[in-house]
């Protein structure tokens, strides 16, 4: 008891002000941040795959694969930090069995399911399925098995055949849209209707998340793109990339202004929490909000792709800044997420106080943790990628400028 | 009539979906438990196996059964609204087995301090120390009886339970201005603080006495018109006293 008592006495050190005594531990961790941040990319992910088939933006072909694979790997993985952060994860399959139509966190279940089985799965199937067929007629031993076993038994890849397979990919891909911004619109959604949270409760948060996702899904198949393609000694198709910088910088302009209208807002509001608010923006959440979120990974990067994608600058130095604006980017959204959840808890809801986050290292609820399951996805990316090399269709069409 | 040839590859999907729809049905029969949804969203039987849980508070009643004598007197005092536990931690089961396990008796200052420690924002008048400033590293029971919390003596300076007053009033205009120049202070008060209050200025030209226009202060001073300003009105009743503010 003595050194339980210690320790509290040390963390008592660290609060300023009046805070009720259930607000001294930080009930949501770093695990839900993670969480928003891997189903952001998803949703992101998704929404650029979209474009390529649904408006047929051609020059993204060389990526339309690629973002499909990613909002897959990303989302295989994206419920287990929730897993990890409520424990019992054998017991998650109840919520199948009993639907509970009033909690919008139950029903996120079949969000989920939604979007994985009928949306992702469905697509990538009938993308592949041509692939997967001449593949289980050319490979050999057990890997012919595997994709014999893909193929569902299915092997007509008549003309006709594949002329369906289109049609109903485009179906798919047009029911995905707004599946994607019902997957990540709702966990906006879970936050911005707290409302006992002034930091949360907003009517724009669901959008602000989606606007975020898509900025957070462009870059990373950026990053994606341009890694994966250097280490196949591959030639970047330099149209397509301009073309996802275009679409990111519009997209990051567009979740800026969001943000910032979500924030003069408000301000001008200024109802009783704004004081602690500001408070909690201009101590504990300086780095996270303004130096890592709104600096580095808002400005620095959109100034960065305006220069690179309009200005006269050399190929390779525009690959540079691409890609380092979509690093950065990351690192933006990653922080919007933690400001979001973090911040959301440490203020106090007396509106007199501010508590502190105490991050563990070990443990499950630690940032090793958090680390893991934010390396897991490539890891998933990878072996997908083995499977369903996503490159071979369209190798023939990509430019001729190289790495 | 002709009828359109289902494509292939729909066959293995729509199997593939009636098999998930049957796994569903046929975990829903055999994995839910018999008791869900009897008083609401849950297992009915939950109840009984929350019910079944250790008890490990007993409340202060099992306490006073044998400890009368000191209940008797924590009741007389300022500490009658905390509970036994909430020092000795929980005492289910020294209930149970009296002589086999003691409940804890907290002697470190850290305890104290949870409730009497300097806090900006606990009410004025709850009696807060300095842990840093207050007799240093002595345990609060060398001096202070918890059960019967009487202060050794009155206590020095008003700053011992209205500290927050105090700090605000040390960084105002008001800051040359001891406490009693506003407020009347019964001696009782400092013995007493619940039952004999001190008292607020109930006119206002107690406040007059330097603000008033005619009144022999300092040149530097804000001066009203007394008779007109605020009229029906006690100074306090718009001003912060102890932030006044023109120093804002």
């Amino acid at each position: 008891m003595e050194l339980i008592l210690g320790n509290i006495v040390n963390d008592l050190s660290k609060i300023t002000g009046y805070i009720y005594p259930n607000e001294f531990e930080l009930h949501w961790g770093i695990l839900v941040v993670v969480y928003p941040y891997l189903t952001g990319l998803v949703a992101g992910a998704f929404i650029l795959a979209s474009l390529e088939r649904v408006f047929d933006v051609s020059s993204l072909q060389p990526v339309y694969r690629l973002s499909l694979l990613t909002a897959l790997a990303f989302l295989l993985v994206a419920p287990l930090p929730l897993l990890a952060h409520l424990g019992h994860p054998l017991r998650s399959y109840q919520m199948f069995l009993t639907p509970h139509t009033k909690s919008a966190m139950a029903m996120f279940g079949f969000v989920y399911a939604w979007y994985l089985m009928v949306v992702l799965l469905l697509e990538i199937w009938f993308d592949y399925r041509k692939s997967i067929v001449v593949w289980s007629n050319e490979k050999r031993g057990v890997t012919r098995y595997f994709y014999k076993f893909l193929t569902l038994g299915t092997t007509d890849i008549s003309d006709r055949a594949l002329r369906f397979d289109d049609k109903i990919g485009r179906i798919i891909t047009i029911i995905g849209i707004p599946s994607a911004f019902l997957l990540h619109g709702y966990v906006g959604f879970i936050f911005g209707s707290v409302k006992a949270n002034p930091w949360w409760s907003s009517v724009l948060m669901p959008i602000v998340f989606l606007f975020s996702a898509i900025v957070s899904g462009i870059a990373l198949v950026i990053m994606i793109y341009m890694v994966t393609t250097m280490f196949r000694w591959k030639r970047l198709s330099m149209p397509c990339l301009n073309k996802l910088a275009e679409l990111l910088f519009y997209a990051i302009i567009v979740d800026f202004s969001l943000e910032l209208l979500d924030f003069v807002q408000r301000l001008y509001e200024a109802e009783e929490s704004i004081t602690i608010l500001s408070q909690m923006i201009s101590s504990r959440l300086f780095i996270s909000l303004i130096i890592s979120q709104i600096i580095l990974g808002t400005l620095v990067p959109t100034i960065s792709l305006a220069w690179a994608r309009f200005g006269r600058v050399p190929d390779e130095m525009r690959r540079l800044m691409y890609f380092i604006a979509a690093l950065l980017i990351q690192v933006g959204i990653f922080s919007t997420r933690w400001n979001v959840v973090i911040g959301g808890q440490l203020f106090s809801k007396s509106l007199r106080g501010l508590t502190v986050y105490k991050l563990e290292l070990f443990g499950l609820e630690g940032a090793l943790t958090a680390g893991l399951l934010l390396i897991l996805p490539f890891l998933v990316l990878f072996v997908l990628t083995r499977v369903l090399p996503p490159w071979s269709a369209v190798e023939s069409h990509v430019s001729e400028s190289p790495v | 009539m002709k009828v359109k040839k289902i494509p292939q590859q729909l066959i293995p999907l729509a199997f593939l979906l009636a098999l998930a729809v049957a796994a569903l049905v046929i975990m829903r029969l055999v994995l839910l438990p018999e008791t869900f949804g009897e008083y609401g969203h849950y297992r009915a039987l939950a109840v009984d196996d929350v019910a079944a849980l250790d008890i490990a508070y007993a409340g202060h009643q099992a306490c006073a059964e044998c400890h009368d004598d000191v209940y008797e007197l924590k009741q007389q005092s300022n500490h009658r609204g905390v509970a036994c536990e909430a020092c000795h931690g929980p005492a289910a089961a020294h209930i149970e087995a009296p002589d086999e396990y003691a409940p804890e008796v907290p002697r470190n200052r850290e305890h104290c301090t949870l409730c009497h420690g300097y806090n900006p924002t606990r009410p004025t008048g709850f009696p807060q120390i300095i842990p840093e400033l207050h007799n240093p590293r002595q345990p609060c029971m060398t001096c202070h009886q918890p059960h019967h919390p009487e202060l050794p003596h009155a206590p020095e300076e008003c700053a011992a339970c209205h500290r927050q007053i105090v700090n605000e009033k040390a960084v105002s205009h008001h800051a040359s201005l001891s406490c009693t120049t506003c407020h009347d202070l019964p001696a009782e008060h400092l013995v007493d603080p619940v039952m004999v209050r001190a008292l607020k200025p109930s006119t206002r030209e107690k406040c007059g006495q330097c603000h008033a226009s005619n009144a022999d202060s300092a040149p530097e001073i804000p001066r009203i018109e007394l008779a007109t300003h605020g009229e029906g009105y006690l100074c306090w009743e718009c001003h912060y006293p102890h932030q006044p503010e023109a120093n804002r």
